[in-house]
């Protein structure tokens, strides 16, 4: 279970468990962790569970609630954040709650709305909702370990300009006629054929079916352009 | 245009990364206008048992409704209750039946294609993607916390990346011995491309990439499905991916076995 560690000026007060689905800090005694200090509002801030999320909320503090030195209105709290309340410092201690995708499999449970008790301002959820369209944090931080590349046009309607392939893929050529993709990828950057009755040449020679891996310099034509790959060097 | 002509489907399913087995099952039926992805769920190689039975019992039900001359668009909607009903029943009798299966449950996004118009299932965080002119949009809501959480507003877009209830799904089948399930229907146009994923795409790809893997590989659909899961394998890879592309190449009116209504009418004015 998740827990607390309150603390003023580097010295441990105490520490508390996060067992309450709503959990309230601030000066006025209803709130699960009373904290009875000016620097504190009388209700500063509530941390709710949901599913295997708890989230920090301030509630209008006089002073704020700052989560590892940056000022926030909602946070999803993280293994070890510490967060400021007042001249007090709360420690987040979760071995659960670590960044990244979880271990565990999927599960199914009761729909947050059947769960709360807490009164709403919702916002009329599914039909205008927009879905969270990003992926896992963990799964940006996988490309940037190799040098960035990029192509050098020679010939062809990109002839005189260089452009950065930073996103995972990008295709080159002429549509319907011969185009070529070129791909991210964690060890490289490869080049594949996309379409198109004659293979695009890589250095002069055809490239097969199957994804190759480009090098520094190599010469790529396809559908009327030629274009040289390069990669940055690291310094 | 007989809807097997009219579409072009590409498909795959790749265990990932990190799981040392896949429990997500995909089907596809190209004669019907028929796909659906499963990702299963529960205990050791239960959750392929799970998403094993959901496809082969709503490819079954569904191929035999299907067959019937010329369905309405409401009944094509009923048939896709039907058949996810009986496959919850059958999961969840067989999860009640043996104790290594307890538990077991899978989610579903299932497409039936007839008539110009796409009707679709889904239970579970199991997406639907439409591409059209070039944007991406998903069809589906997720049945999840996480998606829960951002519709209440307890939660930012921006914060769902450092959620840590990406696996908790609201809706399953084969839990309960009742299954909630919503179908809707869509028109469907020429050149749109249709995508049925299990949550290992979304969750290691942004959709912004999806949609320009898809925007910039479509005239190779078999290559596009490739690179989306090289794409999620390459981020990371944490869970079974599995993926569906459907792409309209032409419109697919129903073939009038006997006078519909337009005929119908057509004959009163004669």
């Amino acid at each position: 279970m998740a827990k607390l560690v309150l603390s003023l000026d580097g010295e441990v007060l105490g520490y508390h468990f996060l067992e309450k689905a709503s959990f309230g800090i601030g000066r006025k005694p209803e709130n699960e962790m009373q904290i009875d200090d000016s620097s504190v509002s009388k209700e500063h801030a509530v941390i709710l569970t949901v599913g295997n999320d708890q989230i920090l909320e301030d509630l209008g503090s006089t002073n704020g609630t700052l989560v590892n030195g940056v000022k926030i209105k909602k946070h999803i709290l993280q293994n070890n954040d510490v967060i400021d309340i007042g001249r007090y410092q709360l420690r987040y201690i979760n071995q659960k709650a670590k960044p990244g995708v979880d271990s565990d499999r999927t599960i199914m449970m009761m729909p947050v709305m059947s769960q709360r008790h807490r009164e709403e301002k919702s916002e009329s959820p599914a039909q205008t909702a927009t879905l969270p369209d990003t992926a896992v944090s963990v799964a940006r931080v996988a490309n940037d370990i190799f040098p960035l590349g990029g192509i050098k046009g020679l010939q062809g309607p990109l002839a005189g300009q260089t452009l950065e392939l930073s996103r995972p893929l990008a295709t080159f050529g002429k549509a319907g006629v011969q185009v070529a993709v070129i791909n991210r990828r964690p060890h490289g950057y490869s080049i594949t054929r996309v379409e198109g009755k004659k293979p695009p040449l890589v250095n002069g020679l055809a490239i097969g079916e199957e994804a190759q891996l480009l090098q520094d310099e190599d010469q790529i034509e396809v559908g009327g352009e030629i274009l040289r790959f390069f990669l940055k060097q690291t310094a | 245009m007989s809807v097997r002509s009219a579409l072009e489907i590409s498909t795959i399913t790749d265990t990932g990364v990190v799981r040392s087995f896949n429990e997500d099952t995909i089907a596809t039926e190209p004669d019907l206008g028929l796909a659906l992805v499963a990702d299963g769920m529960g205990g050791y190689k239960a959750g392929d048992v799970a998403s094993g039975m959901a496809a082969s019992i709503m490819m079954m039900e569904l191929k035999r409704q299907l067959r019937e001359t010329s369905p309405t668009a409401s009944r094509i909607a009923e048939m896709l209750e039907f058949s996810v009903g009986r496959a919850n029943r059958a999961i969840h009798q067989a999860a009640q039946a043996s104790p290594q299966h307890h538990g077991m449950g899978t989610t579903l996004v299932a497409v039936v294609f007839h008539d110009n118009r796409l009707h679709f299932a889904h239970i579970g965080d199991s997406r639907l993607y439409r591409l059209r002119q070039g944007k991406l949009q998903v069809l589906t809501q997720d049945h999840s916390i996480l998606h829960e959480q951002v519709a209440l507003g307890l939660i930012s877009n921006d914060d769902a990346k450092i959620s840590h209830n990406r696996n908790l799904v609201t809706r399953a089948l084969g839990v309960e011995a009742q299954s909630e399930c919503e179908v809707q229907a869509l028109a469907v146009e020429v050149g749109d491309i249709y995508l049925l994923c299990s949550d290992g795409l979304n969750d290691m790809v942004d959709d912004v990439n999806i949609e320009l893997a898809l925007n910039s590989l479509q005239a190779n659909l078999p290559l596009t499905v490739k690179q989306l899961v090289m794409m999620a394998n390459d981020n990371g890879g944490h869970d079974n991916v599995s993926a569906i592309l459907i792409k309209v190449h032409e419109s697919f009116p129903a073939i009038e076995q006997s006078p519909g209504l337009f005929g119908r009418l057509f004959g009163w004015l004669k």
